[in-house]
């Protein structure tokens, strides 16, 4: 049963996602496309009947009204509708998906569901109701339009069209509709494939022609449908549709197109004559005469097909093979595949295989260690979710925001198939809407007059991106409201008492990470969706947790953007073993410029008696772990040991080791909780992990390395 | 240590005839003192494993310690109580003890035993603050005093 229900919630939840942002997209074109109607149809269809298998009447209830009305819409088209009706039905759909999550969260915490839904329900019913009283008016009037507006035109289109269903080669016949076929090149034995086809069609009852017509007996058609295609001739718009279903699920099927046969409306349009008189001469005539023409409206065959086939394919599910796990079992999966890492590079290093020459050994364990590589990169991306699901949400968010406050903004979505580990995405979601929330709420001007006035475009705009750089992915939110006073955040922040120091010691940098303290918020009056005191310190907190950071920027009177720099995935990275004395550190690679060993004469000495080297044309610090650590060694003469120069994202230094161990690829473990009780990730250690031969070595963490010695000078 | 004592220590105090609320210790010793630790927290006693030590740590704080794949921390038991370190011998050992899901290993002189004490019969340390960590006391059989390690205090923040 429990597993019943959690196949329903992640079903449903999945279905009510695909709807929200169906619905987002739909009510940017002001419009629900055919393909629009039939998806939410199905989906409220999947959703009643799961629902009434669950038995969650409630949630049917709702489901089943919705369906009744898009079933309406779908009989009558999105044209019966006016406008007004447009935008009452789309408020109804957001009703009524808010609705519905809010049951099937009752679901999930355990609760009943509410008994009462008569609102939502009376609500869809006065509704349709009212649609399908002014709809029967209004329909005639508008087919009349359609016929009046086709006529004009048409001749033109047609001739064209004409020409160039004889370019695509298609042949004579009196059908209205066309389906070229393409099989997969050098698929071999196309007129048996097509053969299949046929006979899969006649399975479901269609009445067809097509061509070439001896597929069966005569295996030379092959090249006529490699060169042409294999046509299927059908008599109306609904079995074209049919048969796209059946020839979808045939194997080795490159390409199809739904073509309309011109020759028989040309027929039909220029004389009422029965369409036995296709005008296969006078075609070729025509491209002759118009070759100008012809080489204009050559494209447009093509996108005609073209929106015709993709629309078509959206209309079914794509199929996917798509199995959901429990995350747990990922996880285990994850540390398993690291210690087996381990443990690899712990049987190929064996100190028991010293001084021996194991040619074969040696290969076997090349491929080994391939094999682990493979391994591990596979079960990290198993874990990797695309941010496309978080970035959506906003969509929403900004469209209820947008009525309530009555400002016009686009949100603008880039790089949302940027992949991050599973519970990045879930932490970083709150964080996001708190900040896109923030911008359209502070940021974004009031009224567009300001904006205006101001010189930018009326509609405001939200851009949400995200991309990967190396070891990170930078999220960042920017909006071009009104931008940030330093002065009024500064006069906040002192009249709330959070400054440390003098006001006029603040830099700008520094006056926008006051933003982000406890207990500050800029906006005067408390509003529904921000402002409530507890704002980006949250924010801050929740970024922090998963090992991120975050930035403001700011431009008073052209806007902001918030910057969040979050690591990929920290469990495994490549690392470099150095020893100290007898402890052995891990350096990230990602932090590792370069190592050499330096010349005394290079180390120049500051005033207070620092070690400082140029490398490339700059100075940096020097820092001697066994300094810092107090570790003993016998290599503190600088020529001795070597340097690594590190570097962070605001900070590049030389570290000064005895020797360097080798690469290695390592499993990063948290150190005891009991060991943060001294603070120890302040003195610059991250972690640690076991090496091949069962020792530890600690992972260094720069960052927060050269902020301790800092705090040691 | 000898397992065969630590039974016979406990069936003898069942033989007294005493079911009321008793609880099991292990016994260790640290600079002559006798300190018992209740086995609840206590996962087993490893000896000669090699410690990596960590920096800018307490000096009580030894370092860490790689048990089966286990990162856990070790201390040193006399340094915690303000007691000089001595070089560590065969009898050292390190009890590891598992408290409200924190592992953390003790370096012990030495291990003694197992026995089931009963808890009402356990005094508090009559001078407060003068030894912390130690949180109860009780004279045994023999005439000697066993300690009660406070087994919060230890992982305690501070």
């Amino acid at each position: 049963m429990d597993n019943m229900l959690e196949m329903y919630l992640y079903e449903t939840n999945t279905l009510m996602e695909q709807l929200d942002e169906l619905l987002i997209e739909a009510e940017k074109n002001e419009a629900f496309t055919t393909n629009d109607v039939n998806e939410i149809f199905r989906i409220m269809h999947t959703i009643k009947g799961s629902s009434a298998m669950m038995e969650f009447s409630t949630l049917m209830e709702i489901a089943h009204h919705i369906e009744d009305l898009f079933f309406y819409i779908r009989e009558n088209g999105m044209d019966s509708l006016d406008e007004s009706h447009k935008s009452d039905l789309f408020n109804l759909m957001f009703q009524s998906t808010d609705a519905l999550r809010v049951e099937v969260e009752k679901i999930e915490n355990d609760e009943p569901l509410s008994t009462n839904i008569d609102q939502i329900i009376t609500n869809i019913n006065s509704f349709l109701e009212k649609i399908s009283s002014s709809g029967n008016s209004s329909s005639d009037a508008q087919t009349e339009k359609a016929d009046a507006s086709s006529a004009a035109p048409v001749a033109d289109a047609q001739a064209i069209a004409v020409i160039n269903q004889e370019l695509a080669g298609c042949p004579a016949s009196s059908m209205p509709y066309f389906i070229r076929i393409h099989f997969e090149q050098g698929s071999g034995m196309e007129n048996l494939r097509a053969f299949m086809t046929i006979t899969a069609l006649k399975e479901i009852d269609l009445q067809f022609e097509h061509y070439p017509e001896d597929v069966e007996t005569n295996s030379e058609t092959s090249e006529a449908i490699i060169d042409h295609g294999f046509y299927i001739a059908l008599s109306s718009a609904d079995d074209v549709e049919k048969a796209v279903q059946i020839i979808k699920m045939q194997n080795s099927i490159e390409t199809y197109e739904v073509i309309e046969n011109a020759t028989v409306k040309a027929a039909e349009a220029s004389s009422p004559a029965p369409a036995a008189a296709p005008a296969p001469s006078a075609a070729p005539a025509d491209t002759a005469a118009a070759p100008a023409a012809d080489t204009a409206s050559a494209a447009s065959p093509a996108k005609q097909a073209a929106p015709a086939a993709s629309a078509s394919h959206n209309s079914a599910p794509v199929k996917q093979s798509l199995i959901s796990v429990n995350l747990s079992k990922l996880d285990s999966l994850v540390a398993i595949v690291g210690e087996i890492v381990i443990t690899e590079s712990m049987v190929t290093s064996s100190p028991d295989l010293q001084n021996l020459k194991l040619d074969n050994f040696m290969k076997s364990a090349r491929q080994l260690r391939k094999l682990t590589d493979d391994l591990q990169d596979i079960a990290m991306s198993l874990r990797m979710v695309p941010l496309s699901g978080t970035f959506q949400k906003m969509n929403r968010i900004v469209r209820d925001m947008k009525k309530k406050l009555n400002k016009d903004v686009r949100l603008t979505l880039v790089g949302e198939n940027t992949e991050v580990d599973k519970t990045v995405v879930d932490s970083i979601g709150d964080p996001i809407m708190h900040i896109v929330r923030n911008s359209m709420d502070h940021g974004v001007e009031t009224t567009a007059e300001e904006r205006i006035a101001a010189g930018k475009d009326p509609q405001a705009e939200i851009i949400l991106s995200a991309a990967h750089t190396g070891s990170e992915v930078i999220i960042s939110i920017s909006d071009d409201g009104q931008g940030m006073d330093p002065e009024k955040i500064l006069a906040k922040a002192e009249r709330n008492g959070i400054l440390t120091k003098p006001a006029s010691d603040y830099s700008k940098k520094e006056i926008l990470s006051l933003l982000m303290l406890p207990g500050f918020s800029t906006n005067e009056e408390v509003t529904e969706f921000s402002g409530r005191g507890v704002g980006m310190d949250v924010v801050k907190k929740n970024v922090e947790a998963v090992g991120g950071t975050i930035s403001i920027t700011s431009e008073l009177g052209k806007g902001s953007c918030t910057t969040l720099k979050i690591p990929l995935t920290m469990a495994i990275t490549d690392g470099m073993e150095v020893s100290v004395g007898n402890s052995m550190f891990t350096i990230p690679i990602a932090n590792i410029r370069q190592s050499f060993k330096p010349q005394k004469e290079e180390v120049i000495l500051d005033a207070s008696g620092n070690e400082i080297i140029k490398c490339l044309d700059a100075f940096y610090p020097i820092i001697r772990i066994h300094e810092l650590y107090n570790i003993e060694t016998e290599v503190t003469n600088i020529e001795d040991g070597i340097l690594i120069w590190v570097e962070t994202a605001d900070k590049s230094y030389c570290l000064f080791v005895d020797e360097l161990l080798g690469e290695q690829q390592v499993v990063v473990k948290p150190l005891s909780s009991f060991l943060s009780n001294f603070n120890i990730k302040n003195s610059g250690i991250g972690g640690c992990t076991i090496l091949g031969d069962g020792n530890i070595s600690l992972i260094l963490d720069i960052g927060n390395l050269y902020a301790a010695t800092q705090g040691l000078y | 240590m000898s397992a065969d004592t630590a039974v016979n220590t406990a069936n003898e105090v069942m033989e007294n005839g005493t079911p009321v609320s008793t609880e099991r210790f292990l016994t260790f010793s640290s600079d002559g003192l006798n300190i018992g630790v209740s086995t609840n927290y206590v996962i087993e006693i490893i000896t000669n494993h090699t410690i990596t030590m960590v920096p800018l740590v307490p000096d009580y704080v030894k370092g860490i310690i790689n048990l089966r794949g286990q990162i856990i921390p070790i201390i040193d038991i006399r340094l915690r109580m303000g007691k000089p370190s001595i070089e560590y011998t065969s009898s050292t050992c390190i009890i590891v003890l598992n408290i409200n899901a924190i592992s953390i290993g003790i370096i012990v002189d030495a291990v003694q035993q197992v026995m089931d004490i009963d808890q009402s019969k356990i005094s508090p340390v009559p001078v407060e603050n003068q030894q912390e960590l130690i949180n109860g006391m009780i004279s045994s059989s023999d005439r000697s005093v066993i300690l009660f390690l406070d087994c919060e205090q230890l992982v305690q923040s501070y």
